[in-house]
């Protein structure tokens, strides 16, 4: 009755239909975790071994499940896979099956943490590829942490002091790392630390596409990103100039240590972190956490190609014993415009008086007894253009034409125009010893006090 | 008494038994579709098949002819607001949950991956197939006698096609919603370029004003999704409903569907494999009688001097071709579903644009056309496109040959000539601007009111209508300058998206495809 062409083009795709919403519909109703449930069942029934046990295996039902805390605004969906987390019995299977590791869910119930606020990944998802959310095709900013990594999520509940008494080793010396190294030399954290390099507030939890990738070898994540970097930083960023270079063990650990630091704090009633006494750093350590990447041990001067610039022997004697603690003061809480040292004061890089004053006095260990011999001419009466003719022959070559530094130091900056005399006389007269800078006076290469005095003249008027 | 009972309960039960013929019937008011005239009867009667005729034309029939575009553009409508619905239950138009309810679709909705998919894939494929109709109405010469006005609903519905689209694409509130928003939002801006040449931008900033309209705020947020939620479930889907509506009753007053003026079903085609013709004998259709549904509709009476022949009964010769069209049309959709998931992105995160930052598809054509000067691409020349192609039917009023695919070979060589120009010229004028760049990079201090003057955008707009007036002088006719600029309009819309789409990468520079893209 009806026409033959429209006829079978309707019959053709009722069939098409038909069969492709049949496997639409089969492949909805056998999604990849109910595989992984069936198993889990079957694995459970095989492992029990009361009656009791046996029956519990046998009753239970394959089916979707989620874990919803409102507290921490989770939906974890992991349970569909890694079904046997809280069976004791699953101990000696494999992932995704087994038993979690070690007591950690007794003392974190799975209902009141889920799995992501540790594990991260992404909770809502069903499926392997998504959940764990590992390349970029996922489309998900926090993909699963690496286990050798998943200290960093501790300290979002507790504090270091309890983390070192309970055995989590990595982030403690990831933490130790971070202050030795002087890391916050040139980052900011919580508001103190250099401003050379980025700040690290919420590093931790910063998307993928806030780390740029291009140079980064192997896996395209966060971590290795840092791992990266650590080792070799101009590597990962070739503009970078960043002095520290760690061990691949080190860089392991430094990385949980930063992948610690988040934005986002569980709610109060989550936290363990008891007000932690804070403990008052002594000089040292207070060198070793701000000035250490650039000074090292402070004993050698030298000339740094990534910084463009020397950077001076903060230790030498000869300098401490012409430098008083109130200029070493100065220049640290007021910086080397100029120079990458980065002024220290409250203000800027968020140093108290106090700390500075104790990292002066650190540094001013090294100061030796004897003092230099005392000036003896009169230091008003410098002629500045008999200076500069003295200068551009025998301290151009390493200060540059205008002072702006070479291999030697910047001159032309604030702190030498509010340098003592004093100081910049003995240090031209004397040199520095066990740097490139000789002794210029008399006994030296031979310039008269009176010369001294022009050149100092010529090199405040920078 | 007890006789009287007797018979009320038989009578009960013969009106239980009588349920499924008395249901058809009430149904069907003429009974059945057993006889030529019940089929007719069966359209006239439905309020859904009352829009058609009761007896269709043969060259309505042919696929060859409509390729059935604006049934299956049509029928992508009602998947679309069918799936839509099944969607809409799940979402929550909050920026805090509008992306984890899009995630829960996908993740823990029973097939709510699929009918996401659906959704969006039969929404995009109302353009292509709303494109693909207009081009089978104008190649046809199906715009003329009557038909003019509807042509101008079809440009209306084409619009809003674009619009209900792009209003869908802010929704999941991802990374592609965020910046596309991002990028609409200043299109939508861009009067501002030539305000600020003129000075009036403090005076009144149309483009600001248009942005915070759309926006409802200067910037992307809360507000713009409510306002977005409401243009895309509400009031857009209402009104291309009405126009759809009037689009299809004004087929049925202007005519219907065009047929060739000689047409003749026996030598034209073998209309035997497509309908059910007409009983000779019997029902009120004999041989001795012609027979016209007297309508008030204008244009040519069907059937006064020729043949009956070349109409059939609707019911059920046009019924099973629609029917066919749509089991097919969603057939494919849901193969394609099934096998190529809709994108969604990371959440949306005001401080990691997208580089590049896209606006959807269909807009890249424009796109381009805006890296070259936002004002002449987002709204000097789409505002002419729109309007050129409304004024074809007015402009061309050529009478003759409606119904013929381009109207004969002289209008088959002229949209070859066109294809094989356009393409030529449009894609060499590209390489010209992809390697030597334009006036900004020439004289960087150069004014911006040159570059709005003077831009690639602007001297192809020049060249599709000098082309298409040549056309017109060298051939004589307007229909040709018809097809000209109408093939110059597809080879600009197809040759441009593709550029937009797979040829540009970050900072909108030239990629030959994304995997020279550089690594972030």
């Amino acid at each position: 009755m009806q026409s033959r062409f429209y006829a079978s083009l309707l019959l053709i795709s009722a069939l098409i239909l038909l069969a492709f919403v049949s496997y639409a519909g089969l492949r909805e109703l056998n999604p990849e975790w109910k595989t992984y449930q069936k198993e889990y069942k079957r694995l459970f029934f095989n492992n029990a071994v009361t009656p009791d046990m046996k029956k519990k295996a046998a009753e239970y039902t394959v089916g979707i499940r989620q874990i919803y805390i409102k507290d921490l605004n989770r939906v974890d969906r992991c349970d569909n896979c890694h079904v046997g987390v809280e069976n004791p019995l699953m101990a000696k299977e494999k992932v995704p099956y087994r038993q979690h590791s070690g007591t950690y869910l007794k003392d974190h119930p799975v209902t009141k943490f889920g799995c992501t606020i540790c594990h991260l990944g992404q909770g809502n998802a069903t499926n392997k590829k998504e959940a764990h959310a590992e390349g970029h095709d996922t489309y998900w900013d926090y993909p699963i942490l690496p286990l050798k990594h998943i200290q960093s999520s501790c300290t979002q509940c507790h504090n270091m002091d309890f983390l070192s008494k309970h055995g989590a080793d990595v982030i403690i010396e990831g933490e130790k790392l971070f202050n030795e190294k002087g890391c916050k030399g040139c980052h900011k954290l919580s508001g103190n630390g250099g401003v050379l390099g980025k700040a690290l507030d919420g590093v931790g939890s910063q998307p993928i596409h806030y780390f740029p990738m291009r140079y980064v070898e192997g896996e395209r994540t966060q971590p290795s990103w840092l791992k990266q970097h650590f080792e070799d930083p101009r590597k990962v960023v070739p503009e970078s100039v960043m002095k520290v270079k760690l061990t691949p063990e080190e860089a392991d650990k430094l990385t949980t240590y930063i992948l610690s630091i988040r934005t986002y704090d569980p709610p109060k009633i989550y936290r363990r972190i008891n007000e932690e006494p804070i403990v008052a750093k002594d000089g040292h350590a207070l060198y070793n956490m701000y000035c250490v990447a650039c000074h090292e041990d402070g004993k050698l001067s030298a000339f740094d190609e990534n910084l463009k610039g020397t950077i001076p022997a903060i230790e030498n004697p000869a300098f401490l014993m012409n430098a008083d603690d109130r200029f070493i003061e100065m220049v640290v809480k007021e910086g080397r415009k100029g120079t990458p040292m980065t002024s220290w004061q409250l203000s800027s890089a968020g140093l108290t008086d106090e700390e500075i004053k104790k990292i002066v006095s650190y540094v001013a260990l090294q100061r030796g007894h004897e003092s230099s011999k005392p000036v003896s001419v009169n230091l008003k009466t410098g002629d500045k253009d008999a200076g500069k003719e003295i200068f551009n022959v025998r301290c151009a070559l390493c200060h540059g034409e205008k002072g702006q530094g070479g291999l030697g130091l910047n001159l032309a900056n604030q702190i030498i125009k509010k340098a003592d005399d004093q100081y910049l006389f003995k240090t031209i007269r004397d040199g520095r010893a066990t740097t490139p800078m000789p002794p210029f006076g008399s006994t030296g290469l031979g310039l008269t006090d009176q010369q001294i005095v022009n050149v100092i003249s010529y090199i405040k008027a920078f | 008494m007890s006789e009287s009972l007797k018979s009320g309960i038989e009578q009960f039960k013969d009106n239980i038994f009588g349920l499924k013929d008395s249901l058809t019937k009430s149904y069907l008011r003429a009974g059945k579709p057993t006889s030529d005239m019940s089929r007719a009867a069966l359209m006239v009667n439905n309020f859904f098949l009352h829009i058609q005729g009761a007896k269709t034309h043969i060259n309505t029939l042919r696929p060859a002819y409509t390729l059935g575009m604006g049934l299956i553009a049509f029928y992508l409508f009602i998947i679309t607001c069918v799936s839509g619905a099944l969607v809409m239950i799940f979402y929550n138009p909050s920026i805090e949950h509008a992306y984890s309810t899009v995630k829960d679709i996908n993740y823990v909705v029973f097939a709510g991956r699929l009918m996401r998919n659906v959704h969006k894939w039969s929404g995009e494929g109302m353009i292509v197939f709303v494109l693909l109709h207009m081009a089978r109405v104008l190649y046809t010469n199906s715009y003329k006698r009557g038909r003019e006005f509807n042509w101008l609903i079809g440009i209306v519905l084409l619009v809003l096609t674009f619009v209900l689209n792009l209003t869908g694409y802010m929704l999941p509130w991802d990374q592609l919603s965020y910046w596309a928003l991002v990028i609409v939002s200043n299109i939508i801006q861009s009067p501002k370029e030539l305000t600020d040449i003129l000075g009036l931008t403090k005076f009144v900033d149309i483009g600001g004003i248009q942005k915070e309209f759309f926006l409802a705020g200067t910037v992307p947020g809360a507000a713009t999704l409510n306002r977005v939620y409401f243009l895309h479930i509400m009031l857009l889907p209402i009104i291309i409903t009405t126009f759809i509506g009037v689009h299809f009753w004004r087929i049925r007053k202007d005519g219907g569907l065009t047929v060739p003026d000689n047409f003749n079903s026996s030598c034209n085609v073998d209309c035997g494999n497509l309908v059910v013709l007409p009983k000779k004998t019997g029902g009120i259709f004999t041989t001795n009688k012609t027979y016209g549904l007297m309508t008030m509709s204008k244009g040519v009476t069907p059937a006064v001097d020729r043949d009956v022949e070349n109409t059939v009964l609707s019911w059920p010769n046009l019924a099973i071709a629609e029917a066919a069209v749509f089991v097919l049309c969603l057939a494919a959709v849901i193969v394609y579903s099934i096998f190529v998931d809709a994108p969604l992105k990371e959440a949306a995160n005001a401080l990691i644009p997208e580089n590049p930052a896209k606006a959807p598809w269909y807009f890249l054509g424009l796109q381009e056309m805006v890296s070259y000067s936002a004002f002449m691409g987002s709204i000097v020349i789409p505002m002419l496109s729109v309007l050129g192609l409304a004024l074809i039917p007015y402009l061309d009023r050529d009478q003759s040959d409606v119904g013929i695919w381009f109207s004969g070979s002289a209008g088959k060589k002229v949209a070859i000539k066109t294809l094989i120009v356009g393409s030529v010229c449009l894609i060499g004028m590209l390489a010209f601007v992809v390697n030597f760049g334009w006036f900004r990079n020439w004289w960087p201090s150069i004014a911006q009111i040159w570059i709005i003057l003077i831009n690639p955008a602007n001297l192809w707009l020049l060249f599709v209508c000098a082309w298409s007036i040549w056309i017109i002088k060298s051939t004589g006719s307007t229909r040709m300058g018809a097809i000209a600029l109408f093939t110059m309009f597809l080879v600009s819309y197809l040759i441009l998206t593709y550029v937009g789409t797979e040829l540009r990468g970050p900072n909108w520079e030239f990629f030959w495809s994304k995997a020279q893209w550089p690594i972030h």
